[in-house]
């Protein structure tokens, strides 16, 4: 039967999807894999391999000047595909492999190190939390990313720009993140959640998200840099032309960093216009809780476990 | 003048649609407008047919209008699943791990649903899961590659109405909590109407010969949230759940 046939690739694709996130812990005496997301041919992250792959698009050529929406917005509605370095593994320049993380470039352009500004006892946290990444990072467990990780999420997005909002449809997890661009105040700061609370505003060509109310259980990336429902993120996306897209945020977050912070990329078109989004069904699909032992969070007994 | 109940059901599914002269107004490319914040005061949800009260399952009539007697036409050994899926469905329901809902659940499942429209795509955006369905709107058809959680759903409009075409659905998700399932042969053609400002009338008719001995219809209102104040928050199941079982530990 057909269907079926396609039914079982799809559950394969999902499946693989779902393992990709899964890399081995490095015994004593063994050297860190250099494997994970976007490790291609099984040799880990992009640096010193192939430049661009799955997560690694290659620039966009110039497209023709920026169009309007029929309200009058400037047109940025189709499919495109993130430019941050390898910031999806970590935002922060990280030129040591970690298990799952090769080396790599991350996407902050303020401070000018590269690195993000914690204070001593949130680094120590961070570093805690990169030590137990492999169970501990929350698109292992399917939950949806928080501002500005979603501005990079794996597999790009789809804009969408019905009057008064800005839509952008993630193929990750089959979601969808609303900013309302008529002029709303925020909703009451009692109310935390995973993708927080976004409100847009078009200045000239430039659409400024202004994102709070997170609930902190969300982080940059897969290495442990963690948010608190303290922080408060403005995004900024210009759109260069109907190609490109530059996007800068800020992040301010007193409660765990010395000073703001600033990561910079760019989105470029997808080349297939008529591209259309698959469904990411990752809870569906999650292979790694099943690995995982009990100690973790995870759903395998120890006994046998493939670590603590 | 007595009618059986069988003629008065059968009047009453056939009549509102044909007898509407309420005139949505338009989106700026023509068609009806039906965005905004809607959701159903029903128990669907629950179970699609009649059915009484148990435990935290409130009491509804059933939403099925053809049949007339308001009951899922199964074929015998489904209604024997069905009532397997019943028994089980504290564990087997495939909500209460989270999954994608489908359609046409995630359309009366007790959460809000935002729609809103480009001349390209109608959107429906459940605060649940944060669940999207993306209806094309642009006469493309259903792909030949793959079946989705949430189906793939290719429109069209019909004077005052959003027709849906609905294919291409895993056979994984249910009706209902009631166990009301189907197989990935099912094939749902929606009908959304504004009816009036504030109602939106949602028609489903299902069609799945593997299980069901015939297509049927169900039918129901969505109304319009109007509290100023309003917008989709969200409900990130897979992240309660998991709450929920550290807890019991």
């Amino acid at each position: 039967m057909r269907k079926l046939n396609t039914l079982n690739l799809v559950v394969a694709a999902v499946t693989a999807a779902a393992l990709m996130t899964f890399a081995p812990v490095p015994g004593e005496g063994q050297d860190a894999p250099k494997g994970g997301r976007g490790g291609g041919k099984g040799k880990g992250g992009p640096p010193g391999g192939e430049q661009y792959g799955p997560y690694y698009a290659a620039p966009v050529k110039p497209g023709d000047p920026v169009g309007r929406t029929p309200d009058g917005q400037p047109d940025m509605q189709g499919f495109w595909t993130p430019r941050f370095n390898q910031a999806i593994f970590e935002v922060q320049d990280h030129p040591k492999a970690q298990p799952g993380i090769g080396p790599g470039k991350g996407a902050i352009v303020d401070p000018a190190d590269g690195r993000i500004p914690y204070k001593p006892e949130a680094a120590a946290r961070a570093q805690e939390l990169l030590s137990k990444q492999i169970y501990l990072e929350p698109e292992a467990h399917c939950y949806v990313s928080g501002v500005p990780h979603a501005a990079y999420q794996q597999f790009g997005y789809q804009i969408v720009q019905p009057t008064g909002y800005v839509l952008f449809l993630t193929e990750y997890a089959h979601t969808y993140r609303a900013v309302p661009t008529d002029g709303r105040p925020h909703i009451s700061p009692n109310i935390k959640m995973f993708r927080g609370d976004s409100v847009g505003k078009w200045e000239g060509g430039t659409l400024v998200i202004d994102t709070t109310n997170q609930n902190g259980k969300t982080w940059f990336d897969m290495a442990g840099n963690f948010t608190t429902p303290a922080i408060h993120v403005v995004e900024r996306y210009t759109p260069v032309d109907t190609n490109n897209v530059n996007y800068e945020a800020v992040v301010d977050d007193s409660t765990i960093y010395t000073q703001p912070w600033k990561i910079a990329g760019q989105l470029g078109r997808h080349p297939d216009l008529n591209m259309e989004l698959m469904e990411f069904a990752c809870v569906e699909g999650n292979q790694d809780l099943v690995h995982y032992t009990e100690g973790v969070g995870g759903k395998a007994k120890e006994k046998g476990a493939l670590t603590k | 003048m007595r009618y059986s109940a069988a003629v008065i059901a059968l009047f009453i599914a056939s009549v509102p649609l044909a007898a509407q002269s309420y005139r949505a107004p338009r989106t700026p490319d023509g068609h009806p407008d039906l965005q905004g914040i809607w959701q159903v005061m029903n128990t669907a949800a629950v179970n699609l047919e009649d059915h009484i009260a148990t435990l935290g399952m409130p009491a509804g009539r059933s939403v099925i209008v053809d049949p007339p007697d308001g009951k899922i036409p199964y074929t015998p050994a489904a209604a024997l699943q069905q009532k397997e899926n019943y028994k089980n469905r504290a564990k087997a329901d495939p909500l209460n791990i989270c999954y994608i809902p489908g359609v046409p659940r995630v359309m009366y499942l007790p959460f809000p649903i935002q729609i809103v429209q480009t001349p390209k795509f109608v959107l429906m955006a459940s605060e649940f899961a944060h669940s999207l369905r993306r209806v094309f709107m642009d006469g493309t058809k259903h792909p030949d590659v793959a079946l989705f959680w949430i189906g793939d759903s290719r429109g069209h409009w019909e004077g005052e109405t959003l027709v849906v075409d609905v294919a291409n659905n895993l056979p994984d998700t249910w009706f209902d909590r009631s166990g009301n399932f189907h197989s990935d042969a099912l094939h749902i053609v929606e009908r959304i109407t504004r009816t009036e400002p504030d109602i939106l009338t949602y028609e489903a008719r299902i069609e799945d010969p593997q299980v069901f001995t015939r297509p049927w219809t169900m039918r129901m209102f969505l109304y319009r949230h109007k509290e100023p104040n309003l917008q989709l928050l969200e409900y990130e199941c897979n992240a309660y759940l998991e709450d929920a079982e550290k807890e019991s530990k």
